[in-house]
């Protein structure tokens, strides 16, 4: 190993580290450590000037370790391996010392704060003595996509990428494309035709020689990383194909929920309660009637069905209270003489000319009542011989304050969206996972909401979590830029901080094949050692851990790099 | 001199360690004892890298991870929990208390929870007093 020759650059982010941590005491005191050359404060690290500083002195100094003291890594981590490359050492020779957010910001006593920085340092620089040079590693990627779900997000996204001129496999579980929106009449909050959005949609992916669509089929396990997955296709349950692509999009959107569960509301038992889905339907037929053939004259529309209650889901489910407003003005325009209730819990009107729908929507002689799912829900009973109507709602009414019973000859219960039944096996056979409530997981909620933290998966639509169609189209077309970019740069980074077997030490035990999640490594018969694939590897650690024989290494999270932090971390602590 | 617990965490990058900026990004207080070490994934963790800790002084050693079903690598926390219980044995045996080795789930959203859990453990172990292994124990035997 080349001697280390260390620059040490200590942060004060204006007065945020400066005002808690004595900079000028913390870069004193590791000054005269070993192998430490020079060791400085300035004011923002990050800034053009800051990166200069470490760029100039790298070059002067012939520095080639550099330790940054400022921020958390996970914020600038990457500025400054940046930096670093730009002098010509190797990005991985630098190590981040988290004295903001892990020491500044959360301690209120200066001197403390001072010795936990001047800790942090120096288990830093323990550390960056046994970093080594990583070579950065890529590998081409397949310009084919697959795209799971034929919904409108599933179908914008093939769309966008087949117009590239590129190759994308459609996969489609039920017989039919077009997914909920082929069910919808109208859609909020313009009142146009949802027919005429989606049936446009699936003749154009139909007709695309870029799209190969599979209906009637589920997706099986995909093996293989980003850029280069593949997988067998069974088609009708028998045909299988063998497919190859780069990219993956999951669009397999949500189901309705089914409100059997909830007993107050008697559906399947009381006729004429009929869910959102289901009164869809019936305004595609063009007759909004009950059972018996009649023109209902009262109408009740309950929200939150399934939505918002800890007893089945506790999220919003985004769409319902918009859709059960546009029922109002359908409902109006072919019975104008009926009563319309609106049963809500909130109303929620999010999102671009919703408030305005909302508003809109008032005027239409509709009356509204309002319950709390916390004290209970309206129960709904079927009505009496003597009652002129035939199903009764008993209620709580929260505005007024007082119990009403409410006669209706129709309920539509605005039902919950929730995740397919087979959710969990479509996220097993991609390589990612779940929130809590069933929904696919984004790699960053704000700042990267249709990728995954697996590379190369992307997630659109509804099952990323309840949404209408603008944000399920934006979220289409934006995984499928993402793609788009992803395949004009032919190839892709991968991680390299990965795991590698030294097989000399390894004792052929095998322990490493069972405990790594990604199949990454294997047993060599001829070598009677394992290997890593590194390409499959994603470095979490976990076998360098279990390997009995210490034949493992972890590459940036080695033992001795892990061992020297040890070392260095209660260097003050210990001796006060 | 007024007894000082020292405690070591080892966090795993992608919920734990987020959850530990978030409780600065927050501006939560909570003891300055703590010196926070940043691995990967919990699945990380050998017997090792907890016996050195005890060994160079900690009085204390904390071990967090993503809940159960969150790992960023699928499972590297399940892996930590059996390990974790092993090393709780190990530790035992050689005069270690139990309360001064802890494995808590801390995700990328619980910052709050983060500085409750340093305050309360910084608490446990000024009842349990200082570590008596300091210093002395052998370590680099156990790789292997
Ligand atoms: C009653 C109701 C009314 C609505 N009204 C409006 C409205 O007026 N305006 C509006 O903007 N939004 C409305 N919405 C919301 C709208 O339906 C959704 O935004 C939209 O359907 C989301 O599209 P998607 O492609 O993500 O999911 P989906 O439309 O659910 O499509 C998903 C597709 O994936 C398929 N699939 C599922 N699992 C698999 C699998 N394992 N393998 C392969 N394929 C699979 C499904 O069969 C389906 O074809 C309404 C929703 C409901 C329920
Ligand atoms: S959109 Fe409205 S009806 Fe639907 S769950 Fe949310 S609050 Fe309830
Ligand atoms: S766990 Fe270690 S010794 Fe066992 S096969 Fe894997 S590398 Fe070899
Ligand atoms: S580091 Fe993790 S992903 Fe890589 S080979 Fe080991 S167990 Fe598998
Ligand atoms: S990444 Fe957090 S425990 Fe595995």
């Amino acid at each position: 190993m080349e001697e280390p020759r260390i620059g040490v650059y200590i942060c004060w982010c204006g007065t945020n580290i400066a005002k808690m941590v004595d900079v000028e005491a913390v870069a004193s005191e590791v000054s005269s450590m070993p192998h430490v050359v020079l060791a400085k404060n300035y004011k923002y690290m990050c800034s053009d000037p800051g990166q200069e500083l470490i760029i100039k002195d790298i070059k002067v100094h012939n520095l080639n370790r550099v330790i940054v003291a400022a921020c958390s890594p996970r914020i600038h981590e990457l500025t400054f391996r940046t930096a670093c490359e730009k002098a010509g050492i190797n990005p991985y020779l630098f190590e981040m010392a988290n004295i903001r957010e892990q020491d500044s910001w959360v301690h209120t006593d200066r001197s403390e704060a001072t010795k936990k920085a001047i800790d942090l340092v120096i288990a830093a620089i323990r550390r960056v003595r046994f970093h080594e040079a990583l070579e950065k590693r890529s590998v081409s990627v397949n310009p084919a996509t697959l795209v799971i779900g034929g919904g409108i997000a599933g179908m914008t996204a093939s769309l966008e990428i087949a117009a590239s001129g590129k190759q994308v496999y459609l996969v489609e579980k039920a017989d039919h494309l077009g997914g909920m929106v082929a069910q919808l009449d109208l859609t909020f909050p313009h009142l146009s035709s949802a027919q005429q959005i989606i049936h446009p949609l699936i003749q154009r992916v139909k007709n695309n020689p870029n799209i190969k669509v599979f209906l009637n089929t589920q997706i099986q396990q995909v093996h293989g990383y980003i850029g280069n997955f593949n997988t067998t296709i069974l088609q009708n349950g028998n045909e299988s194909v063998e497919i190859e692509f780069g990219n993956i999009i999951a669009a397999v959107g949500l189901k309705p929920f089914d409100p059997v569960v909830i007993p107050e509301y008697g559906y399947k038992k009381i006729p004429d309660v009929v869910t959102s889905v289901e009164f869809e339907q019936m305004l595609l037929s063009g007759l909004i009637q009950t059972s018996e053939g009649k023109d209902p004259r009262n109408v009740a529309i309950i929200h939150c069905v399934g939505s918002r209650n800890k007893k089945f889901h506790e999220y919003c489910s985004r769409v319902c209270c918009m859709t059960a407003l546009k029922y109002v003005h359908q409902i109006r325009a072919a019975l104008p003489d009926a009563n319309i209730f609106e049963v809500y819990a909130d109303m929620r009107a999010y999102g671009k000319g919703h408030e305005e729908f909302y508003a809109h929507t008032t005027h239409k002689q509709i009356i509204f009542l309002m319950f709390d799912q916390q004290t209970g829900l309206p129960r709904i009973r079927k009505a009496g011989a003597a009652d002129k109507c035939n199903i009764i709602i008993e209620m709580d009414e929260l505005l007024s304050g007082i119990s009403i019973e409410v006669p209706v000859d129709m309920v539509v219960l605005m039902t919950n969206m929730e995740a397919h039944d087979d959710v969990k096996e479509v996220v097993r056979s991609i390589g990612v996972s779940l929130c809590g409530n069933q929904f696919f997981i984004e790699k960053h909620p704000k700042l990267d909401p249709v990728a995954t933290t697996t590379g190369g998966v992307y997630i659109v639509g509804g099952c990323q979590g309840p949404k209408d169609i603008p944000d399920s189209v934006s979220q289409a077309r934006a995984a499928a830029a993402r793609i788009l970019a992803t395949i004009a740069q032919e190839s892709v980074p991968v991680e390299v901080t990965t795991a590698q077997v030294n097989e000399l030490l390894c004792c052929g035990c095998q322990t490493c094949v069972r405990v790594c999640p990604y199949s990454a490594v294997s047993y060599d018969e001829s070598k009677k050692s394992s290997v890593v694939n590194e390409v499959l590897c994603k470095g979490c650690g976990t076998c360098g851990a279990a390997c009995p024989a210490g034949a493992i290494k972890c590459k940036h999270f080695t033992d001795s790099q892990i061992l020297a932090e040890i070392e260095g971390i209660m260097s003050l602590s210990y001796k006060y | 001199m007024e007894f000082r617990p020292t405690l070591v965490a080892f966090l795993c990058n992608w919920c734990s360690y987020t959850g530990a900026d978030l409780a600065g990004t927050s501006r939560l207080h909570y003891a300055p004892n703590i010196r926070i070490i940043r691995i990967m994934c919990s699945g990380r963790i050998e017997p090792t890298f907890v016996l050195k800790a005890f060994q160079q002084g900690a009085d204390g050693v904390l071990i967090c991870g993503c809940h159960p079903g969150d790992c960023h690598y699928q499972e590297g926390n399940y892996k930590c929990l059996r390990r974790y219980k092993l090393i709780q044995k190990y530790t035992q045996q050689m005069g270690i208390e139990k309360e001064r080795l802890r494995l808590e789930w801390i995700s990328a959203s619980e910052g709050k929870q983060f500085a409750e859990l340093v305050n309360d453990m910084t608490k446990t172990l000024l009842q349990v007093g200082p570590s008596k292994v300091k210093g002395t124990l052998e370590v680099e035997h156990l790789k292997k």
